[in-house]
C-alpha cells in the first residue's frame, strides 16, 4: 500500500517525502513533518493530500486525522499567502504585543485565523514563539520580525503588499551583546563568531575535539562519569541531573536506542534554545554524538519546535556537513562507531515538550503524554531505551567531555554544576541572552546583566524560569535569589503592570496548551481563563477571589504531566500576593491599565 | 505453572495478599473498596486521564491514580482520608463544569457512571457560573449518535474500537477544551456498527439510534437470551416495554460473550417488529394462500400429510429443520419425521460438519471440544476457512482480545481475506476454495498445489508441530474427507488438541446435535445402529425406520422430480438456500408445508404456512458453535405466531387422532429438555446452572468412525453472512441495513471500501 500514490506531486515536495520517511524506522513518524511541508506547498492540507499521505504511511483516515487536529500549525483550510502570527503572550504582552496585534487587525482589516478577502493576509494571535528577548515579535511565514513597533509593522506589511520579503531577523534579537563582566562563555562561546554555525568555522574553535576524545580516549562508562562528575542538571526545566539520566538506559538490551535533543522551547519567557541552534548547531550535534556513545545508541533527533522552520534548516544544513565530514553516519572518525542524525519537527504544541509527549509527537501521534513510570530511559521512543535532554542540556557535553567534569561543576553551585543560558525579557532595559554561572543572584540578573527595570520604573513580579514558575514579588526576589530557574527564562514585571491581566494571559496559553487528556487540566485551565476573563473585564465577584485560588489548588498535584501544575503555580502566587489588585477590580477599576478586555490567544 | 509470590500490601487498614502485578484498583474491588473511576476499564489499555481514582499512598507526596498504581510488598494505600475525598469531589465539579446536565431527557439517566458518581462523590452545588461549550450533536450512522457536550473524554470507545475490535474508526479530535471524539468519515462512521462504543460509553455522549429518546432504563423489564443471529450465542439482554424490545445490549458483561456483541446481537432485533411478519396462518385457496384459523390450517395440514403418507408412502414425505429453532423443537420434529411421520428424510442446511467431528473425534469428543472461553485461554490457534471477523464475531473478538491480552498465536489458512489475518502470526494464503487441498497437503504432502503455496504450507506446518496445546477452529468447507486430513494433522501437535467447528447460525449446532440428519439421531447415534434405534423408538412410542433418508438438497431434487410429495418445512429457507429459482409452487410437490416468521420464498410456495415465534418470543435452548447451552426466553408476545414447539406438539394430537403415531405429551420445553438431558449423549447439563444464567457446555459425540459416514460432497457449506447479513432473517434486520455498510460491504470488491477495511 506503500506504493498508494496517486496525486502528482511538485518534484521537491516529492523528494523532501523521500528523504522524511526514510529518517525513521516506523513511516508513521513521517506523518507530522509531511503534514507540515505539504501544507507549506499548498497553503492547506486539503482530503485530497491527506489522503495521499495517509496513504504512503498505510494510516487509516482516524490516524491522520486525529493527528492533524492536535497541532494548532496544522490547517485543513487555506491561510493567506503572508500569514502573519502576532504574539500576545507574557513577554511580548508587556512590551505591547497586544497593541501590535491590534494594530494589525486593524490594518488589515482582519481578525484572529481570517483571511484578507483577496488571500494575501491572513492573522493569528499566536502564544509565545521563542523571540522573547526581541519582543515584541511576529512571524510572517516563518520569518521573525522581532522588536516591532506600529511604524516598524507597516513597513513589514507594506513591503509584503509591494511583494517583496522584508529582511527577517538573521538570529534571534538579545543574543548578540557586549559581553558582560559577569557572564562565562562555555556554550555561548562562539556566539558572534562569523559563520559560527558552519562546520569550517567551528572545527577552528574546538569543534569535534571533545568528540574525538570520547571516541577514541574513553569508555562508554567514563563518558557518563564525567559527566556525572560535572553535576550537569536538565536545562528544559525539571533540573534532573544529567548523568544520572544517562546511567539508566539499561546496557545488555537487544534493542535500538535513542537520543533525543529536545528542541520545542515553547515555555513563555524562554529563548534560549534558538540562539544555540541558529548560531552554534554543530556543538549540539557533537553534544548528541558523544551521548550517543555514552547510552550505546546509534540514532538520534533533533526535535524542533516547527515555527523555527529557519532554524530546522540550519540544523538540517549543519548535520549534512558533519556527514559530509565523517562527525556522523558510519565508523565515526574511524572509531567503528555509527551515529545517524535528523531533525524532525513539531507543529505547534507546548505539550510536546514534555518528554513523553515528544515521543508520542515524534511517533506521529497526537501529542499526549504516556503513564510513567516507564521512563524513557527504559521505554521510550518506538519503546526503546531513550534519553531526551534540552537543547542546551546537550550543547553543555563538548565542553564537559573537552576540559572536564570537574571544571565544569567548579564553575557552578555545589548542587548545579557550570554555567546556562538565562533569556531575560519584559520590562528591562537590555532584554538578551546572557551566559552566567548557576546560582547568579537574579536580583543582579536584573539591576546589572539586563540594565535594570525599563524606564527606571519600580520591579513589581519576576518571572524566574519560564511561566511555569511561581511568581516572585518585588521582595521575595531579594530573599530568594538563587535557584529557582526552571527553564531559563526570566521575565519582569515592573509596577505599572496589572497582575489580574498577567494572570489572566498566563492562563489563557495554558488552556489553550493543555492536551486535553486529563479532567482537571483540562477543565481546570478553561474555568480559570474563562473566570479570569470575566473578572478581568470587571465582572467578577468577591467570592471568584479564593476560587481562583482554589480551583488553581485543585488541578495542583493532581493532573497527569506537570502541565496543570505550571498552570496552577503561577496562578496561586499572583491571586496570593497581588490579592489586593484583584479586590481592586472589584471596585471597578484596574489601577495600572484601563480595564479592557484583552482575548489572548485563542 | 510454578505458585508465584505474592504480594503483601495494606489497603485502608486491612493486610492483602494478591499476584504480582495487581492494580490498586483491582487489588481494592476484591476487597469490596470502590475506587471510583471513569477511564479505566478492565482489558483495555491504561490512560490514567479522568483521575477520579486517586488514593493517597505513605510516602508518595502526591495522590496516585489506583488504576495504574502496581502494588508493592509493604505499600500502604488510604482510599477513605479527607484527601481523597476531596480529590474527587473536585473532580467531579470539573468534569461537570462543561457537562450539560440534561438528565432528564438523557438516554443515559438512571444507567449513567457520572450520575452515580456524582450522587455518591460529588458536591451538591456547581459553582461554575461561565458559559458552557456547545456542540451540536451528531449522527455518525443511523445507529451511532454522538454528544460531545456530555462526552467526559475517558476514551473507552477509541481503545474499545481500536484494542477490542481492531477497526479504529475512532480518534480524538482537536485539542485541549475542544476535545472531541472523531468519526473516521467527515462526521460519519464506515465501521462494523457494532456499537460497543455505545454500550461502553459511561454517559450519554454515544447513543445507539435504535433506543434514543425512546424509554428510561427504569421503566423496561431485561429479559437474558442467547442472540437470534450467528452461530456464537452472545447473550443479549433485551430491554422490553410495552410488548416491544426497545434495545439489546451486554452491559453487565455476563455470559459466554463478556462485554462483546456485534451489531446483529446489539442492534438485530426488530425483524420480531417487522411489518411483514404473518401474523395467523395461511391456506393456498384458489392459487393464493389467504388467512385462515388455526384450527383449519392444523386440520388441513394433519389431513393431506396423512393422504401423502397412505397414497404413496413414508418415503414420500420429507422434513426439512431449522438452524434456528430451539433444541426442544429439534428434537420433538426428530420425533415427529421419523416416528409421527415414519420418515428418514430429515435434514437441515448444514453450515458446519458437526457430525463428522462428533464421529472422529468419538468418545474423547468431551475434552476436545472448544468453548468460547478456550479460544480465549488458548496459546495457539489455528483458524481454517473462516472469516470470523464476518461470520463468527464473537470468535474473532476471542482471538483478538487472547492475542492482545495474551500474546496468543494466531496461525491461519485460509483462502479469502479476512481481518483477522492482520492479528496472525503465520498466514497461509492459498487459492480461493484450495483449503481442503491445503489441507490435504499438510496431512499427507500430496496434492497439486502451485509451489508458493506448498512453501507457504511448509512454513505452517512446521511452526504448528513446533506448538502445543493448539485450538483449532475450522469453517464449512473442512468436511468429510477435508476433516479427517485436519484430524490426522493434528494428531501431530503437542499437548491437548482442542477443536470447534464453525457454523452459521443461532442453532446450527442444536440441529445438528439434536439430529436433524437423515443418518442420525439425536446425539449423532448413527441410525445405522439398531440398537439406538430401538432406544429412541422406544422413548417416541413407535418404530424408527432404518433406511437413511435423503439430504435437505437431495429432497429439494426430488421435491422437483415428483419424487417426494410431501415437504414439511420448519423455520427455514431451502427454495433459496439450494437454489431453486422457478417461480410458482414446486412442481412435483402435492403438499408443502412451512412454519415462519416470514413470506420467504419458501413459504410464498407453500400450501399452508403456519406464523411461527423467533427466538426472541419463546422459551427453550439454543446450541453455540461451540457446544454451549443456554436458554432463550418469551422476552415479548408475538401476538400470532405460536412456537414451533406448540405447533409441532398440537400437529401431532392431530394426526394422532388420524392414526398417525402418538400424541407428544409435553407441554413445556423444560419437560422435553428433561427428556433430551437424559436421553442426548453429551446433553446430560445441569437445569439449574441454566437457569442462573450461565451457559453449560455439551458434547454430544458419537461411536462411529466410518469414512462411508462422510458427509456427501455440498451437503455442508456456509451461507457466508457479513456482520450485517443474517440469512434469510437478516432481511428484515430494518436498522441494520440502514447503515451504508450494509450497502457498500467491505468486502465486496470496490476499492474504495476495501482500502480502509484492510489497513
Ligand atoms: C508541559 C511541559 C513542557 C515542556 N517543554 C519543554 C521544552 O520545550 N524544552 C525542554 O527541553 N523541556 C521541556 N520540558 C521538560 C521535558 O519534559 C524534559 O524534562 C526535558 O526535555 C529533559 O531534558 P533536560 O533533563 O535536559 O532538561 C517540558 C515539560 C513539560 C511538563
Ligand atoms: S460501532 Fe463498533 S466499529 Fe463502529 S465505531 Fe463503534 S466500536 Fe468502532
Ligand atoms: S464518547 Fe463516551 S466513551 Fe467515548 S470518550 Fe466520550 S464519554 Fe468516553
Ligand atoms: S457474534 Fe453472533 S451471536 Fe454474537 S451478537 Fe453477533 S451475531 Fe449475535
Ligand atoms: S480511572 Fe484512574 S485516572 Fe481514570
Amino acid at each position: 500500500m506503500s506504493e498508494n500514490r496517486t496525486m502528482q506531486l511538485p518534484p521537491l515536495l516529492e523528494a523532501k517525502f523521500t528523504e522524511i520517511i526514510a529518517r525513521y524506522p516506523v513511516k508513521r513518524s513521517a506523518l507530522i513533518p509531511m503534514m507540515l511541508y505539504a501544507q507549506d506547498q499548498f497553503g492547506f492540507l486539503s482530503d485530497e493530500l491527506l489522503g495521499e499521505i495517509a496513504g504512503r504511511l498505510d494510516l487509516n483516515i482516524t490516524q491522520v486525522a486525529e493527528t492533524l487536529e492536535y497541532y494548532s500549525m496544522l490547517r485543513r483550510k487555506p491561510a493567506g499567502r503572508y500569514h502573519v502570527q502576532v504574539c500576545t503572550n507574557i513577554s511580548c504582552m508587556l512590551r505591547g504585543g497586544k497593541e501590535i496585534y491590534d494594530h494589525v487587525e486593524k490594518r488589515l482589516g482582519i481578525g484572529h485565523k481570517q483571511v484578507s478577502p483577496n488571500g494575501t493576509f491572513s492573522l493569528e494571535e499566536v502564544e509565545c514563539m521563542g523571540a522573547c528577548t526581541g519582543a515584541p515579535a511576529m512571524q510572517v511565514n516563518y520569518d521573525f520580525y522581532e522588536n516591532l513597533d506600529p511604524a516598524k509593522v507597516d513597513a513589514i506589511l507594506e513591503q509584503l503588499q509591494q511583494g517583496s520579503r522584508p529582511k527577517p531577523v538573521p538570529v534571534i534579537s538579545g543574543a548578540l551583546h557586549e559581553r558582560h563582566p559577569a557572564e562565562v562563555p562555555v556554550i555561548s562561546k562562539r556566539f558572534g563568531i562569523p559563520d559560527s554555525r558552519t562546520i569550517g568555522v567551528y572545527l577552528q574553535h574546538e569543534g569535534y575535539q571533545a568528540l574525538e576524545k570520547a571516541l577514541k580516549q574513553m569508555t562508554p562508562d567514563q563518558i557518563i562519569d564525567e559527566v556525572k562528575k560535572s553535576n550537569l542538571r536538565g536545562r528544559g526545566g525539571a533540573g534532573f541531573p544529567a548523568g544520572m539520566k544517562w546511567s539508566f538506559v539499561p546496557k545488555d538490551i537487544n534493542k535500538p536506542k535513542y537520543v533525543l535533543a529536545n528542541g520545542d522551547e515553547s515555555e513563555p519567557g524562554t529563548s534560549k534554545d534558538r540562539p544555540l541552534m541558529e548560531m552554534d548547531p554543530h556543538q549540539l550535534i557533537e553534544g548528541m554524538v558523544i551521548a550517543g556513545r555514552a547510552i550505546g545508541s546509534h540514532q538520534g533527533y533533533v526535535y524542533i519546535r516547527g515555527e523555527y522552520r529557519y532554524v530546522i534548516d540550519l540544523v538540517e544544513a549543519a548535520i549534512a556537513e558533519a556527514y559530509a565530514k565523517g562527525y556522523l553516519g558510519k565508523n565515526i572518525l574511524g572509531s567503528g562507531f555509527d551515529f545517524d542524525l535528523a531533525a524532525h519537527t513539531g507543529a505547534g504544541a507546548y505539550e510536546c515538550g514534555e518528554e513523553s509527549a515528544l515521543m508520542e509527537s515524534l511517533e506521529g501521534k497526537r501529542g499526549y503524554p504516556r503513564i510513567k513510570p516507564p521512563f524513557p530511559a527504559v521505554v521510550g521512543l518506538y519503546g526503546c531505551p531513550t534519553i531526551i535532554n534540552n537543547i542546551e542540556t546537550l550543547s553543555t557535553v563538548p565542553a564537559i567531555i573537552r576540559q572536564g567534569g570537574e571544571w565544569y561543576a567548579g564553575l557552578g553551585t555545589p548542587r548545579n554544576g557550570g554555567t546556562r543560558l538565562y533569556s531575560i525579557s519584559g520590562h528591562v532595559n537590555r532584554p538578551g541572552i546572557y551566559e552566567l554561572p548557576l546560582g547568579f543572584p537574579l536580583r543582579r540578573l536584573i539591576e546589572d546583566v539586563a540594565g535594570g527595570v525599563r524606564g527606571g520604573k519600580k520591579l513589581k513580579a519576576v518571572i524566574p524560569g519560564g511561566s511555569s514558575c511561581p511568581m516572585l514579588s518585588a521582595d521575595d526576589s531579594v530573599a530568594k535569589i538563587g535557584s529557582m530557574l526552571g527553564s531559563g527564562g526570566t521575565v519582569v514585571i515592573d509596577e505599572d503592570t496589572c497582575m489580574v491581566d498577567v494572570a489572566r494571559r498566563i492562563m489563557h496559553f495554558y488552556a489553550h496548551e493543555s492536551c486535553g487528556w486529563c479532567i482537571p487540566c483540562r477543565e481546570g485551565t478553561t474555568w480559570l481563563r474563562k473566570l479570569l476573563d470575566r473578572f478581568h473585564a470587571g465582572g467578577g465577584t468577591p467570592e471568584d477571589i479564593p476560587m481562583i485560588d482554589e480551583l488553581a489548588k485543585n488541578i495542583l498535584g493532581r493532573t497527569f504531566c506537570p502541565l496543570g501544575d505550571a498552570a496552577a503555580m503561577p496562578t496561586i502566587s499572583i491571586v496570593n500576593k497581588w490579592r489586593h489588585e484583584f479586590e481592586e477590580h472589584l471596585q471597578g477599576k484596574c489601577a495600572y491599565k484601563p480595564a479592557e478586555m484583552i482575548s489572548g490567544a485563542r | 505453572m510454578a505458585e508465584q509470590k505474592q504480594v503483601v500490601f495494606t489497603i485502608d487498614g486491612q493486610q492483602v495478599a494478591t499476584s504480582p502485578g495487581t492494580l490498586v484498583i483491582e487489588a481494592a474491588k476484591k476487597q469490596g473498596i470502590e475506587v471510583p473511576s471513569f477511564c479505566y476499564h478492565p482489558g483495555l489499555s491504561l490512560q490514567a486521564a479522568c483521575r477520579m481514582c486517586l488514593v493517597e499512598v505513605e510516602k508518595m507526596p502526591k495522590l496516585q491514580t489506583a488504576c495504574t498504581l502496581v502494588a508493592t510488598d509493604g505499600m500502604v494505600v488510604k482510599t477513605d482520608t479527607p484527601t481523597v475525598h476531596k480529590a474527587r469531589k473536585d473532580m467531579i465539579e470539573f468534569l461537570l463544569s462543561n457537562h450539560p446536565l440534561d438528565c432528564p431527557v438523557c438516554d443515559k439517566g438512571g444507567e449513567c457512571e457520572l450520575q452515580d458518581m456524582t450522587f455518591r462523590y460529588g458536591l451538591d452545588k456547581s459553582r461554575f457560573a461561565e458559559e458552557k461549550l456547545h456542540h451540536p450533536e451528531e449522527k455518525w450512522s443511523p445507529l451511532v449518535y454522538y454528544d460531545a457536550p456530555r462526552c467526559i473524554l475517558c476514551f473507552r470507545c477509541v481503545r474499545v474500537c481500536d484494542e477490542g475490535m481492531d477497526v479504529k474508526a475512532l480518534g480524538v479530535g482537536s485539542r485541549g477544551i475542544n476535545s472531541v471524539i472523531l468519526p473516521n468519515r467527515p462526521g460519519e462512521l464506515a465501521c462494523e456498527e457494532c456499537g460497543a462504543c455505545i454500550d461502553i460509553c459511561p454517559v450519554g455522549a454515544l447513543t445507539s439510534g435504535t433506543y434514543r429518546y425512546h424509554t428510561r432504563p427504569w421503566e423496561m423489564t431485561y429479559v437474558p437470551s442467547p442472540c437470534a443471529h450467528c452461530s456464537n450465542g452472545c447473550k443479549t439482554t433485551l430491554g422490553v416495554r410495552n410488548n416491544e424490545i426497545l434495545r439489546a445490549n451486554n452491559r453487565d458483561r455476563s455470559g459466554v460473550n463478556g462485554e462483546f456483541l456485534c451489531g446483529k446481537g446489539r442492534f438485530g432485533f426488530d425483524f420480531t417488529a417487522h411489518a411483514e411478519r404473518i401474523r395467523q396462518p395461511l391456506i393456498r385457496r384458489n392459487g393464493t394462500l389467504q388467512p385462515a384459523t388455526w384450527e383449519e390450517a392444523l386440520e388441513e395440514i394433519a389431513r393431506r400429510l396423512k393422504q401423502v403418507r397412505d397414497a404413496h408412502g413414508p418415503a414420500s414425505l420429507g422434513v426439512i429443520g431449522s438452524n434456528h429453532t430451539t433444541n426442544e423443537e429439534n428434537y420433538l420434529l426428530n420425533r415427529f419425521a421419523r416416528v409421527t411421520l415414519g420418515t428418514n428424510n430429515l435434514d437441515h442446511h448444514r453450515t458446519a460438519d458437526y457430525a463428522g467431528l462428533a464421529a472422529l473425534l468419538g468418545p474423547q469428543a468431551k475434552g476436545s471440544l472448544a468453548t468460547m472461553a478456550d479460544v480465549y485461554n488458548a496459546d495457539a490457534v489455528l483458524l481454517i476457512a473462516n472469516d470470523v471477523t464476518q461470520q463468527n464475531p464473537l470468535v474473532a473478538w476471542q482471538i483478538r482480545t487472547a492475542v492482545r491480552h495474551r500474546n496468543a498465536r494466531l496461525y491461519v489458512l485460509n483462502g479469502r481475506p479476512s481481518k483477522i489475518h492482520r492479528k496472525a502470526k503465520l498466514l497461509a494464503e492459498v487459492p480461493k476454495g484450495a483449503e481442503r487441498d491445503a489441507l490435504r497437503w499438510l496431512a499427507t504432502e500430496q496434492g497439486q498445489l502451485d509451489a508458493k503455496t506448498i512453501e507457504s504450507l511448509v512454513h505452517l506446518k512446521a511452526a504448528l508441530e513446533a506448538e502445543k496445546d493448539v485450538v483449532v477452529l475450522f469453517g464449512a468447507e473442512i468436511n468429510g474427507a477435508a476433516l479427517r486430513d485436519l484430524l490426522s494433522l493434528a494428531a501431530r501437535f503437542g499437548g491437548k488438541t482442542k477443536f470447534m467447528a464453525l457454523g452459521d447460525y443461532a442453532n446450527s449446532r442444536g440441529a445438528a446435535d439434536m439430529g436433524l440428519l437423515p443418518d442420525r439421531l439425536p446425539g449423532y447415534a448413527p441410525l445405522s445402529d439398531a440398537v439406538e434405534r430401538a432406544r429412541f423408538g422406544k422413548l417416541w412410542g413407535g418404530e424408527v425406520p432404518a433406511a437413511p433418508g435423503l439430504t435437505a438438497r437431495a429432497m429439494m431434487e426430488a421435491a422437483v422430480a415428483g419424487k417426494l410429495k410431501a415437504l414439511y418445512v420448519v423455520g427455514a429457507n431451502p427454495v433459496k438456500t439450494f437454489g431453486l429459482t422457478a417461480p410458482g409452487r414446486i412442481a412435483g410437490l402435492d403438499l408443502l408445508v412451512v412454519h415462519d416468521l416470514f413470506l420467504t420464498e419458501t413459504a410464498e410456495r407453500a400450501d399452508v404456512v403456519l406464523p411461527a415465534a423467533s427466538s426472541y418470543e419463546k422459551d427453550g435452548t439454543l446450541t453455540n458453535t461451540a457446544g454451549e447451552v443456554q436458554l432463550t426466553h418469551r422476552s415479548v408476545d408475538p401476538q400470532g405466531p405460536r412456537s414451533d414447539f406448540d405447533l409441532i406438539r398440537i400437529l401431532s394430537h392431530q394426526l394422532g387422532i388420524l392414526g398417525l403415531g402418538s400424541a407428544i405429551r409435553h407441554r413445556t420445553p423444560e419437560a422435553a429438555f428433561d427428556e433430551i438431558r437424559q436421553h442426548v449423549a453429551g446433553y446430560a447439563l445441569s437445569h439449574a446452572q441454566l437457569l442462573g444464567g450461565g451457559a453449560e457446555v455439551s458434547a454430544a459425540a458419537c461411536k462411529s468412525v466410518d469414512p462411508s459416514h462422510d458427509v456427501p460432497p455440498g451437503a455442508v457449506f456456509s451461507s457466508h453472512d457479513s456482520l450485517f447479513t443474517s440469512g434469510t432473517m437478516g432481511r428484515y434486520c430494518s436498522r441494520l441495513n440502514s447503515t451504508n455498510e450494509a450497502k457498500d460491504t467491505p468486502w465486496s470488491s470496490s476499492p474504495s471500501t476495501q482500502s480502509w477495511w484492510y489497513r
